[in-house]
């Protein structure tokens, strides 16, 4: 289905006016004013927003996954959100959250809340950051599941796709405001040419990165090879808070009228305390331990949680870190680390024993 | 489904003070908590914090359960202010329980040092509503000194079945202190035990270093790795595998443990730290 870009984006402004759709918020990436980043804003009257471009400075999760958020007697209004322009990056990221927190074991309410009251449009990257690499971790710059709608730029064209159930509602709904036509053969091809474009401009951008194979082998190189890496880190835990899959929490009561409410809150797995115990036990003391904790979590544990990597390849973390640390050279440097002392499992070491 | 979050508050109707720093919570919460033995609740002291402890009380008792709690930290010094007739909170249960069907006709061993005794009690008294059901119950418990013990006006109770089997150590007998048990480390105490491991089960609780020196001696003894149980004791915040501060590699040590045969995490990092 092909749309005038022009259109949609006033349907999208009418949306906001006119409460086409019953939409209380429809959020959209903006432009910052030195026109580099772009961020989450609420749209109203006179925001000029872009829904291509590339990914927005914090992940989708943001609006999903607060960053603080009461998590007990909390009353869910009946609301309905729309969000625009999410890249293929933060899709993912969402299909990864979706399972940690939406499961036969657990529910977020919080999350399931946003969830189940947002429509997400994404749309393809028409330009990639210095810092994009889905690439290398087998991402593409445009969404292939997980949205409701998706757009892909075609000249003065939108190409819509309906991923979902909320997606055919809102298309249906566009219909009755715009018109639509059906795309040509050369439309199609258009878009796929353009498609491969990008996706062939990142991997250029990204040539000399190594392609993510044997991740399980992060686990072998010694700590001493992770010093080395992250000798210029601080341990802020600015990338795991700006991650759009890093969702570690940590757990406060909050006082509210006569009682205490939990409230949850990001947490850092970069932060000295985190896996600390009471009695002062504490599993990585060391910067350097927390800074491979990391890259094993996002490469290891996630996929024998979730059968996903942890990582988009958004590039997010390397924009955040005030070390410049490049997390797509860390892995480099680390994966197949052939002349690190490859190591069996961690033995424990058998002295001062009594005997039996 | 509940949510996980929701405290339930509970009624603390008496305190026993059990060793200068460790001391037994009665708690009466106010729906019924069914636990199965070796799983943990979230205590929480309302706008202060919460924190994980395994019950210590049957777990054929839901109405009422007991909390054994060591003073080491911020909330625990709360815990440890609280009076008979003040409101906390209660989440859970959470995680693993202990496998007492694998257990039944066994001969079971017991080790713990420590504020450890606090789930291997509960492991105990559950066993104790149905005592025939095993062969022998061998427990072997350890402190740093005799102040330290807890639980010593029931250990004379818990002598008096004939399959029962109890052993206590203390690190040391400071001046003033009277003990007319063993002193020694308690993995020491592992020599008195008549057990032959060979298809029995061993149960392991305590701190770190004991845990880890316990399980090496229990190994060595000829004990199978799949037969020695033991509870990990991590930062489990959330309870249920959403914080992920308990990871012991890529397992939780709040929804996968905190019970572990030994085999399953062997070759995990940073099992003892």
């Amino acid at each position: 289905m092909l749309i005038k870009a022009s259109d949609f984006i006033s349907f999208l402004q009418r949306c906001g006016n006119e409460r086409i759709g019953e939409y209380d918020e429809i959020i959209v990436p903006v432009m910052s004013s030195d026109e580099d980043t772009l961020n989450w804003k609420k749209l109203d009257n006179n925001l000029t927003f872009s829904l291509e471009s590339s990914r927005t400075v914090d992940p989708l999760k943001i609006l999903y996954y607060l960053f603080r958020d009461s998590v007990t007697d909390k009353k869910y209004k009946k609301s309905k959100r729309l969000v625009a322009g999410v890249k293929a990056c933060d899709i993912n990221a969402l299909v990864l959250l979706d399972k940690a927190m939406i499961n036969e074991e657990f529910v977020d309410p919080s999350y399931k809340y946003w969830r189940e009251t947002t429509t997400v449009i994404s749309v393809d990257c028409t330009t990639i950051k210095d810092s994009c690499h889905c690439d290398l971790i087998g991402g593409l710059p445009y969404p292939s599941r997980g949205f409701d709608l998706n757009l892909s730029r075609i000249d003065e064209y939108y190409y819509i796709t309906a991923g979902s159930e909320k997606g055919d509602v809102l298309l249906t709904l566009i219909k009755q405001y715009c018109s639509v036509e059906a795309p040509s053969d050369d439309a199609v091809n258009k878009i796929n040419g353009f498609r491969n474009q990008i996706a062939s401009e990142l991997r250029y951008q990204n040539q000399k990165y190594n392609s993510r194979e044997n991740l399980r082998t992060l686990k072998y190189p010694a700590i001493e090879n992770w010093q080395n890496n992250s000798k210029d880190c601080v341990g802020c835990g600015a990338c795991t808070n700006i991650c759009p899959s890093c969702y570690c929490l940590i757990l406060n009561d909050e006082s509210k009228a006569e009682k205490f409410v939990k409230v949850r809150s990001y947490d850092s797995c970069q932060l000295h305390g985190y896996a600390r115990v009471a009695g002062g036990g504490n599993p990585r003391p060391k910067i350097s331990q927390r800074f491979r904790n990391r890259y094993l979590c996002k490469f290891c544990y996630m996929m024998d949680n979730f059968e996903m990597l942890g990582c988009t390849g958004c590039g997010r973390c390397i924009d955040a870190c005030p070390a410049e640390i490049d997390f797509r050279e860390v892995v480099d440097k680390l994966v197949n680390h052939v002349d690190s002392v490859i190591s069996e499992p961690p033995k424990i070491k058998t002295q001062t024993l009594g005997r039996l | 489904m509940n949510n996980l979050f929701e405290v339930i508050p509970a009624k603390v109707f008496g305190v026993d003070q059990e060793s200068p720093l460790i001391r037994t919570l009665h708690l009466e919460p106010e729906r019924p908590i069914s636990f199965k033995t070796g799983q943990f609740v979230e205590l929480t002291i309302p706008g202060i914090g919460e924190g994980p402890f395994t019950p210590s009380s049957s777990h054929f008792i839901s109405d009422h359960l007991d909390l054994t709690v060591m003073k080491t930290g911020f909330v625990t010094n709360y815990i440890h202010q609280t009076h008979v007739g003040e409101k906390v909170g209660l989440r859970g249960p959470f995680g693993s329980h202990y496998p007492l069907d694998k257990f039944k006709g066994k001969e079971l061993l017991i080790l713990g040092g420590g504020c450890g005794l606090a789930p291997l009690r509960s492991l105990f008294m559950t066993l104790l509503d149905e005592v025939d059901d095993y062969k022998s119950i061998t427990f072997l418990a350890g402190a740093k000194t005799p102040n330290d013990c807890i639980y010593k006006d029931q250990i004379d109770d818990w002598r008096k079945y004939s399959n029962v089997n109890i052993f206590r150590a203390v690190d040391e007998v400071p001046a003033g202190q009277k003990w007319d048990e063993d002193v020694c480390l308690v993995t020491k105490l592992l020599e008195k035990v008549q057990i032959d491991p060979k298809g029995n089960p061993a149960v392991v609780c305590g701190p770190p270093v004991m845990m880890k020196f316990g399980t090496l001696d229990l190994l060595r003894a000829g004990y199978a790795e799949d037969q020695i149980y033991l509870s990990m004791e991590k930062k489990m915040y959330c309870g249920f595998g959403q914080c992920r501060h308990c990871m012991v590699g890529s397992y939780y040590a709040c929804k996968d443990g905190p019970v572990f045969p030994y085999s399953q995490i062997k070759n995990e990092e940073d099992i003892w730290d």
